[in-house]
């Protein structure tokens, strides 16, 4: 019984959102009925785990989701292939650790609200907007 | 304090919100001293065509076709500089394209040449793309020479209220609060100028920062 009632926690612990409210009194047989039902698709990555939110109740929605996961994986495939550096990461990473407020001023400068809504007649005025400052301001921290 | 970094990242953040559900484009690519090999000019190009590709609902068929040919060559092939250049030409033809750069003058030279020249040729193809750098001013002359367009500069350079904004973030989480009452807390705050020179960046605890004040 201990063993069936761990094979559950495992089905539900790698698929998340299927419920299969199983109660704890099922007979070993009952559970081996319900489970052996279920055709368990191959373990998700640690990846893709990450890459998709299953919202799905129903084991035909189940494999639906599998399906999905197998046309995920060959995106994520194209997307490395593309390049192997992730600057989402890294722009994550930095947002995270920025300061709530901090240089919300250059958003509402002239320049900036110009460079963002192309204005001017000309499409290609204001193309490049390039933000400068001294190493000692720019890298540094003041403590 | 206020870092081109943070900055940057509030310029991405800002595009993005406003982006959402219009044919807008938005990517960005931080260089980094310390990565420079791992940052060669095909990579970072192909990275920003990677994010407006993931951030599209279906792969664009072209690149998808390019995937598939380059799978029938023996271990793969990886895209030219070429490729990415001519993708990212037509995605930014049919959005309104957003790049961010930061740190530009933290790639390497001979990479830089080419991470510029092919912004210049994007935006010949959709004058509309609008691309933001962040570096230390003596790159401005090359970004100037290699891509057309008027170039705005604006200074990064600690204001007020970022001043503020980092002191109380940082007092709020100083592990020894009995060194700071409030008193000098607020004494501290009431002092900071409108514009703070750089002569306060130096300044490395809450007292020195009050003594430079004063």
């Amino acid at each position: 019984m201990g063993a069936d009632v761990w094979e559950l926690d495992w089905a539900v612990l790698r698929y998340p959102g299927v419920s299969i409210k199983a109660p704890l009194f099922f007979s070993s047989s009952q559970f081996h009925q319900l489970t052996n039902s279920i055709i368990y698709p191959p373990p998700l990555s640690k990846q893709q785990k990450m890459a998709h939110k299953y919202s799905f109740n129903t084991i035909d929605s189940h494999n639906k989701v599998w399906n999905n996961c197998t046309i995920t994986d060959g995106r994520s495939q194209l997307l490395t292939w593309l390049s192997p550096l992730e600057p989402s990461l890294r722009h994550q990473d930095i947002r995270e650790r920025r300061i709530g407020g901090v240089g919300e001023w250059l958003l509402q400068t002239e320049e900036f609200r110009s460079w963002r809504s192309g204005s001017g007649e000309d499409e290609s005025d204001g193309a490049v907007l390039f933000g400068h400052g001294d190493p000692g301001v720019g890298k540094t921290f003041i403590w | 304090m206020l870092t081109s970094r943070d900055v940057s990242s509030l310029v991405i953040d800002r595009l993005c919100d406003q982006a959402q559900g219009q044919n807008v484009a938005v990517a960005c690519f931080y260089f980094d001293f310390a990565a420079q090999r791992e940052q060669p000019s095909t990579s970072m190009l192909g990275a920003l065509l990677k994010q407006v590709v993931s951030g599209m609902e279906e792969v664009p068929g072209e690149i998808a076709k390019a995937y598939e040919n380059q799978k029938r060559v023996i271990g793969g092939r990886r895209p030219e500089l070429s490729d990415i250049l001519k993708m990212l030409q037509t995605i930014s033809s049919e959005n309104l394209t957003f790049i961010c750069i930061d740190a530009l003058d933290e790639c390497a030279a001979e990479h830089r040449v080419k991470v510029l020249d092919s912004l210049h040729q994007i935006r010949q193809k959709s004058p509309g793309t609008r691309i933001f750098v962040t570096g230390r001013p003596h790159i401005q002359d090359e970004i100037g020479r290699r891509i057309s367009g008027r170039l705005t500069t604006i200074r990064i350079t600690p204001k007020r209220d970022d001043v503020i904004g980092y002191l109380r973030a940082r007092l709020g989480e100083d592990t020894n609060p009995d060194a700071m009452d409030s008193s000098l807390e607020a004494d501290i705050l009431k002092k900071i100028p409108n514009d703070i020179s750089e002569m306060y960046v130096y300044a490395t605890t809450p007292r020195k920062l009050l003594r430079v004040i004063h």
